[in-house]
């Protein structure tokens, strides 16, 4: 063959995406999240990250891909399953060997951001997921303060390296949008918030920012049901 | 010509010693089937040849790794590693904690100094500048394992060579610079000996590329994963399914 060959013909390599198993919102983004990449779930409190994150990791279960789930919350699993299962989607049984719990409250209550990186990247080491959930991010925050602009670079290049989609739920104020120090560094940002209208709270889903992909913009309306977790309503695509 | 060159590591003995022994865990029994599976699948040609194994891209690190096992440790092969998806201190941490012993694999690092990654690791490894012009590093790896820079004693003893991943070179390269790389990049490693080299790709992402690698392969080897729907809506039971093809030529 010769080395001097002409190249042409370049064929875009679309990305590998991840369906999220959201009922509308795949069609926002041109089929899923991408693979590999750092998504940020941002909400205030009951605006549905956990929902949306356990919903993540299910539909991978489906598809013979392996979940992880960090909690820094310290919540024992029976806990978390107990208010969980009360969804149709979820599958007590998949706990365990689908999808991975793992509990990083204790190391939070003296943290160290060395000490956390190597915890974190040694159990995604150990499991090799598709899919990672880290509910929610936020905590680790108020916990490593100074140390905690650092650690999240560090977090978030390494999770980009991992081979699998990241979910990061990230809890704010009712006035904020999104957690600003997590945002630069992250690949898209999904935003649920809740609105007073009428006397009544609704809660919307936005796609702010999803790199690599033609996602629909603009908030659409959304429910929580036993039956499918969060459903995007109103899609105006 | 583009010139590639590859670089020693001469920062590996500063690199920071990591305690990995109260973490470190053993490859669970999926993982250790599949990775019987796969030295069955590739039979005979495990002594050289080339094999294409088909599998999802979602799971090229977790064949890649499986493959890592049975070759390095069920088989005593010695080989060489490209890291182009991600830089090598991932596989190695990989490795370390799935215990799958570093002293017989060297990495040529292909993305590192493009990447900015902090991680430490610990194992052989030289690097490349980038992952561009890829059609000439097959030939940067000839001379660099002539002259004695592989930090393999004999090259005879030279097992497999593997890379992470030939799809991932489409983003830096245009199809007939990765086309020809695959084309030289085996013309390579045959002339090492009986070496075995297994490319991962996925034939339903990158059809093209897959057929190109067709060629030139030995035998295919398909991973699959597909589900089927349980009854009552409950647990979804995973069929994972291995099956070889003999390709064209008989292996080697």
């Amino acid at each position: 063959m010769s080395k001097e060959m002409i190249q042409t013909g370049s064929e875009r390599i679309g990305l590998v995406r991840l369906a999220t198993g959201i009922p509308g919102l795949d069609e926002m983004l041109e089929g899923g999240f991408p693979f590999p990449s750092v998504v940020l779930v941002s909400g205030s409190a009951g605006t549905g990250k956990t929902t949306f994150a356990l919903k993540f990791l299910c539909e991978g279960v489906k598809k013979g891909e392996t979940g992880l789930y960090f909690t820094t919350l310290s919540e024992p699993t029976q806990w978390m399953l107990r208010f969980a299962s009360q969804f149709d989607f979820m599958d007590q049984d998949s706990f365990g060997e689908d999808i991975v719990y793992a509990d990083l409250g204790s190391l939070l209550m003296d943290p160290k951001a060395d000490e956390l990186l190597d915890t974190i990247e040694n159990k995604i080491a150990e499991v090799m997921p598709q899919r990672i959930v880290i509910d929610p991010i936020t905590v680790v925050g108020g916990m490593l303060k100074d140390d905690y602009r650092i650690f999240l670079f560090d977090l978030i290049n390494r999770l980009k390296n991992w081979n699998s989609t990241t979910l990061l739920t990230g809890e704010v104020k009712p006035t904020e949008l999104y957690p600003p120090e997590i945002s630069y560094a992250v690949d898209g940002i999904i935003l649920l918030l809740l609105s007073e209208e009428a006397g009544a709270r609704r809660k919307y889903l936005e796609v702010l920012k999803m790199r690599g992909t033609n996602h629909i913009t603009g908030k659409q309306s959304i429910d929580i049901t036993r039956t499918d977790g969060i459903v995007v309503l109103k899609a105006r695509f | 010509m583009h010139q590639v060159d590859i670089k020693e590591d001469n920062r590996l003995e500063t690199f920071i010693t990591r305690r990995y022994e109260s973490t470190l865990s053993v490859m669970n029994e999926r993982d250790v089937e599949l990775m019987r599976s796969l030295m069955d699948s590739i039979g005979d040609t495990v002594n050289g040849g080339v094999v294409l194994i088909d599998v999802s891209s979602t799971q090229f690190v977790r064949v890649n790794l499986v493959l890592l096992k049975g070759l390095l440790e069920e088989l005593d092969h010695t080989g060489i590693f490209i890291s182009v998806d991600r830089p090598h201190q991932y596989m190695v941490h990989l490795m370390r904690m799935h215990k799958i012993c570093l002293d017989r694999i060297t990495f040529i690092d292909v993305i590192s100094r493009f990447s900015a990654d902090r991680k430490a690791g610990e194992a052989r490894v030289s690097f490349v500048d980038g992952p561009f012009h890829i059609d000439a590093l097959p030939h940067a790896m000839e001379e660099w394992s002539m002259n004695g820079r592989s930090k393999i004693n004999d090259m005879d003893e030279l097992g497999f060579t593997m890379i992470d991943n030939i799809a991932a070179l489409q983003m830096y390269n245009r199809n007939p610079a990765v086309e020809l790389f695959i084309n030289n990049f085996i013309l390579m490693a045959k002339s090492q000996g009986n070496v075995l080299v297994p490319l991962v790709l996925d034939r339903e992402r990158h059809r093209s590329l897959y057929d190109s690698a067709m060629r030139f392969c030995d035998k295919e080897v398909k991973v699959e994963r597909d589900l089927s729907s349980a009854t009552n809506g409950s647990r979804s039971e995973i069929r994972k399914e291995i099956s070889s093809i003999n390709y064209n030529k008989e292996a080697r």
